[in-house]
């Protein structure tokens, strides 16, 4: 029988110091070996033995040494989630800068321009496009090999989608392109990012035409930057790119998004579930909801955009967010629970199809709240179930 | 390590400096502080009746601000904003200009659980926040204000304000202005103002009405009396405009509305893009209003 409320992380999470200072030439500290020893031993992490050795050099690791951190790293990402008792699972984005950066590096036709904060301290390494995009090495496979072998249970490998390079990018190519076309303004800008964005659709595309070749059957398409241009056009581009990217390509499909501007996800509503072969979509939540229990409409006011689903008659699956992941302040099992069960009444979708998650990645945590956020997701998903089904 | 309070400072010191050599005849700090991490954040956290909600995006950007709720009556002690402005900086001899969201873009972002009414929670920023603001700033030697207002033009699934909206929000900066000598700006970006052209000029009355030039064709300029703020360099892309192009569009804008005071500026605050690419900007308007005095 289907598990009811499976439980899933959305991308990335922390990495420890350890895997962090060897590449930036910072010389290791005791308390960086201990962590590593700590935590191998909290997450049942085996061979922690050949890391800890790595890492007793302290500094001046070789290509081969690093190589063994980055896939240590993996491993304790995938034990974390599988230990936290998860039911997806994934290797926390360790072999990546980020999910912007490493795309970008590895796509001809960028440059990187400089930094832009996003919020608080958060910033992000812009890169700008300067000539037709075009495919070059195919940046997951190494990663989703490593993972598939390693993880005990079910994986699913998360890409960056076009329409979020576009949008995180600086359009300087096709911008110059559209520049001086005697149309007005906004069509120049949205000719721009359209072109932009199909080209790279094709790219991903050929990565994740790779990924599937070699045995990878999910994949979850991060479509963060999905309500960042709110046209209806832009919106349609968004499923145009996602299908573009998926064409032709025999896996099942997840899509993730996540802090829309003030209007919600209504934005997106009808237009994304004509996208072809989504099988769910998995939305951030817990960010705007408090922490009152209850599963009413006012104790779950920051899950009211689940309506939506209902009202357009959604029946595939979804992913709720159930924990805010930019704080540390956590909510009690008790109300995750109260927000999967919210989440299952207003969208009136059997809880076999209803999965719950952090809203987002957890890269911005430490290690141990992270954790804690893994743990609170399957124990609130837990106690959901016995509700549903005391025996 | 120097820390991060004193880096920011050096940021915004550096900032200053740029614009005082490119001669600029207002100058900002860029709203560099670990207290002003969004646009909204002196307000969200400096003012009585408001409290942090929700990280919601900043319109189109990947940038994003906490949600203001407003959950009691709000009232501000007027240095919500000032706190947050080195001394240094308003000292230094230069015409200082603070920028602030304007009535209806707070009202527009807010998630009103106290006022229930939109006219009334305008009109209470306005009369019991911005003002008090405004004064202060006023008071303590800044030169300018700036409104920012996104709200009005970037409505990407919503219809223009009609007139009599229009005419409201207009009052409501009247109102924030109340009290103030400063000389003041209301600023439109992300958006195409030439829905409220002409009626913005009457209707909203600061001395300076700007516009997004990436957004809005010059070309549908009407004749005014106030001053134009010409966002005529692209503050969302690294496209380094020549002076040629500025040129063009500044002809257009002086030829369309018969202005005698036009100020060049980009299109909107460059937090948009990296600092190196900014200060490029800053430059190429130096260079263009070289061009233009030798004219």
């Amino acid at each position: 029988m289907p598990k009811l409320f499976p439980a899933q992380e959305i991308g990335s999470l922390p990495k420890f110091s350890w895997r962090t200072k060897p590449f930036r030439d910072t010389p290791l500290s005791d308390a960086d070996v201990a962590t590593a020893k700590l935590w191998g031993k909290r997450l049942g992490v085996e061979g922690t033995g050949d890391l800890i050795r790595i890492l007793s050099r302290r500094k001046g690791f070789n290509s081969a040494q690093k190589k063994k951190i980055v896939e240590f790293s993996l491993l304790y990402a995938i034990r974390m989630e599988e230990r936290a008792g998860l039911d997806l699972v994934w290797s926390g984005e360790q072999a990546r800068t980020e999910m912007y950066e490493t795309p970008v590096s590895n796509i001809r036709g960028f440059e990187f321009i400089g930094r832009v904060r996003s919020f608080d301290n958060k910033y992000w390494r812009m890169a700008s496009i300067r000539s037709r995009p075009r495919y070059n090495n195919n940046y997951h496979l190494e990663e989703a090999l490593f993972t598939r072998k390693k993880a005990t249970r079910k994986i699913k490998v998360p890409v960056t989608d076009a329409i979020t390079i576009m949008a995180w990018s600086d359009n300087h190519y096709y911008t110059s392109k559209w520049a001086n076309k005697s149309i007005p303004p906004s069509e120049r800008s949205f000719n721009a990012r359209r072109e932009f964005t199909l080209e790279l659709s094709k790219i991903i595309r050929k990565v994740i035409r790779e990924l599937v070749d070699r045995g990878v059957q999910e994949i979850q398409i991060d479509i963060p930057a999905a309500t960042q241009y709110q046209s209806e056009d832009d919106i349609k581009l968004v499923v145009e790119s996602f299908d573009e990217t998926t064409k032709g390509l025999d896996a099942s499909f997840s899509v993730h998004s996540c802090f829309p501007p003030r209007f919600g996800y209504s934005i997106l509503f009808p237009h994304i579930l004509e996208m072809k072969k989504c099988d769910r979509f998995s939305f951030e939540y817990g960010n705007r909801d408090g922490f009152a229990r209850g599963i009413d409409d006012n104790s779950r006011s920051g899950l009211s955009d689940l309506r939506l689903f209902k009202e357009y008659g959604y029946d595939r699956g979804l992913g709720v967010g159930v924990i805010h992941v930019h704080t540390d302040l956590l909510p009690s099992a008790g109300v995750v629970k109260d927000r999967i069960l919210y989440a299952a009444k207003m969208t009136d979708l059997s809880p076999e199809k209803l999965f719950v998650n952090p809203d987002c990645g957890l890269r911005t945590r430490s290690p141990e709240v992270a954790y804690k956020m893994l743990n609170l997701v399957t124990a609130g998903a837990k106690k959901a179930r016995s509700e549903l089904d005391p025996s | 390590m120097k820390s991060l309070n004193a880096a920011f400072r050096e940021d915004s010191d550096q900032l200053v400096s740029l614009q005082k050599h490119l001669r600029f005849d207002h100058v900002s700090d860029g709203q560099f502080s670990l207290a002003w991490q969004d646009f909204l954040r002196p307000i969200t956290d400096g003012v009585e009746g408001i409290r942090k909600g929700a990280l919601v995006r900043w319109y189109n950007t990947n940038t994003f601000y906490y949600t203001p709720i407003i959950k009691d009556e709000i009232r501000s002690d007027g240095k919500a904003v000032l706190r947050r402005i080195e001394k240094r900086h308003l000292d230094s001899g230069s015409s200082f200009k603070v920028i602030l969201p304007d009535p209806l873009t707070l009202t527009e972002l807010a998630d009103d659980r106290f006022y229930g009414n939109k006219e009334k929670l305008l009109f209470a920023f306005a009369d019991n926040v911005l003002r008090e603001e405004v004064r202060r700033l006023s008071k303590s030697g800044v030169k300018y204000i700036q409104f920012s207002s996104p709200a009005l033009v970037a409505r990407f699934r919503e219809p223009p304000l009609s007139r009599d909206e229009l005419k409201q929000a207009g009052e409501a900066v009247g109102a924030s202005l109340r009290g103030s000598s400063a000389r003041s700006g209301f600023h439109t970006f992300f958006g195409d103002a030439s829905p409220y052209i002409p009626w913005i000029f009457d209707s909203i009355p600061t001395d300076d009405i700007g516009f997004d030039f990436s957004q809005t064709d010059p070309e549908s300029l009407t004749p005014s009396k106030k001053g134009i703020i010409a966002g005529v360099a692209d503050a969302r892309s690294s496209y380094l405009e020549s002076v040629g192009e500025m040129e063009r569009k500044v002809a257009v804008i002086a030829e369309r509305t018969g202005s005698r005071s036009i100020t060049l500026s980009p299109s909107s605050d460059l937090r948009y893009i990296p600092r190196e690419v900014a200060d490029a900007k800053l430059k190429r308007l130096s260079k263009l209003r070289e061009k233009l005095e030798d004219n």
